[in-house]
């Protein structure tokens, strides 16, 4: 009778511990999504060649920002498709910033050499932009509207050209005035 | 916390918070705010003085048939409302134009409870030709704190260059015997990476403390020059 009152706690025990565990993984799952419709944390990089970009400038302009990293062997398949997108629509007036989370600076320097694209690669050897975006999977691409709003969100290489091209529109065809910045803060 | 999207600036919400002051001018806000709503409301009903009301009084005297005067009555509602909407747009434009005088004022009030005049320090930069320094980045220590590390994009350098005056920092510091050190990483000569730091020990008192960081070029030497102006 005592064993079996044991067990039986011992069982709860690990029930909820397992829930707990499932609660944790699906939090962290979601937390890239949660950032949609949230005003996009601002940022200044410096670029791998060279000149330092800041997010707020591109205010008005719709951005897509990747995250990469030396280490992630789909993400220069993400970079070669993003590349593709970019010379479509560049001339509409579409940014592409392309974030390393590598603290290994020489590391993510060589790899940006390798994989060139059109837009810039920037370095975060502090990793505060990464932290920033609550980044967790990669490649992760962002999707920010003119006025400065998160509006998607891609965490995994497995979205087709198709899902992208259509919400690239849909950011390029929202001609509307771009409000006050709704970029947050930054300190750099 | 999730993003209304709002014509007025984020940090305005965020101010409106702070002070019972920032509230009462966000409920003065508010008020502003309501005859337009109402109007909206209202089906966009022209205002009292809208400037359609001389076209309306001015239409021709003469006598009318039936169908002419039907005619009359749509091209009066016709000029009625694209007098309203005018008066509306202008309304619209007067909201926009009290938001802004709005948000400056609360900028100010916050300014000053922020950051007070008897404690208040704010670091500036500034360029002047910049023929032998491409600036980069500056970082700034004060008492051997790092206060502030800013990365200058191209079109920040070619505001500096064009005469702009930044504010990097903005801070408080209490009464007395203080040191600044700032350094400047960027391209000098040659287009070769170049970092220079320079301080300055400073006296803060009773009233608000303004440093200048300058950066010139020395033509005899050919080498850039970092300055600490301080303007009290």
């Amino acid at each position: 009778m005592a064993l079996n009152r044991y067990l039986g706690r011992w069982l709860a025990g690990l029930l909820g511990l397992a829930a707990l565990m499932l609660v944790g993984i699906t939090a962290a799952a979601a937390a890239p999504l949660n950032l949609v419709g949230q005003a996009a944390p601002d940022f200044a990089l410096p670029a791998v060649d060279g000149d330092n970009v800041r997010l707020s400038e591109y205010l008005g302009q719709p951005v897509i920002v990747t995250f990469w990293s030396s280490r992630c062997a789909v993400c220069a398949a993400q970079l070669a498709r993003l590349d593709r997108l970019y010379d479509t629509y560049r001339s509409s007036g579409l940014v592409v910033l392309a974030v390393s989370v590598d603290s290994d600076l020489s590391r993510a320097q060589r790899y940006a050499r390798a994989h060139a694209t059109h837009f810039p690669l920037l370095l975060d050897q502090a990793e505060t932009v990464g932290r920033a975006y609550a980044i967790d999977r990669l490649p992760t691409a962002v999707l920010i509207d003119r006025s400065g709003v998160i509006r998607y969100v891609h965490d995994n290489d497995r979205s087709e050209d198709r899902s992208y091209i259509t919400q690239i529109r849909a950011l390029l065809d929202d001609a509307d005035e771009a409000p006050q910045s709704a970029l947050g803060s930054s300190g750099n | 916390m999730n993003t209304v999207h709002h014509p007025i600036r984020p940090s305005l919400r965020i101010r409106t918070s702070r002070t019972a002051a920032l509230s009462r001018a966000a409920v003065w806000l508010l008020a502003l705010s309501a005859p337009a709503a109402g109007a909206f409301a209202a089906g966009a009903a022209p205002a009292p003085a809208a400037p359609s009301a001389p076209v309306i009084s001015s239409a021709p005297a003469a006598p009318l048939t039936s169908a002419g005067a039907q005619s009359a009555t749509g091209a009066q509602s016709a000029t009625g409302a694209a007098g309203g909407t005018r008066a509306l747009d202008e309304q619209v434009q007067d909201l926009k134009k009290q938001t802004i005088e709005l948000n400056r004022d609360l900028f100010i009030l916050e300014e000053e409870l922020l950051f007070p005049a008897n404690t208040q320090v704010a670091v500036f930069v500034s360029v002047d030709v910049g023929d032998f320094f491409a600036l980069d980045s500056i970082t700034l220590k004060i008492d051997n704190r790092e206060v502030s590390d800013y990365l200058y994009t191209p079109r920040e350098d070619s505001a500096l260059l064009k005469g702009g005056v930044q504010r990097l920092y903005v801070g408080n510091l209490k009464s007395g015997q203080h040191e600044l050190v700032a350094f400047f990483n960027g391209k000098g000569p040659n287009n070769r990476y170049y970092r220079r730091a320079a301080s300055v020990k400073f006296e803060k008192g009773v009233g608000a403390k303004y440093l200048e960081l300058k950066i010139t070029d020395l033509q005899h030497a050919q080498q850039p020059e970092f300055q600490i102006k301080d303007w009290e």
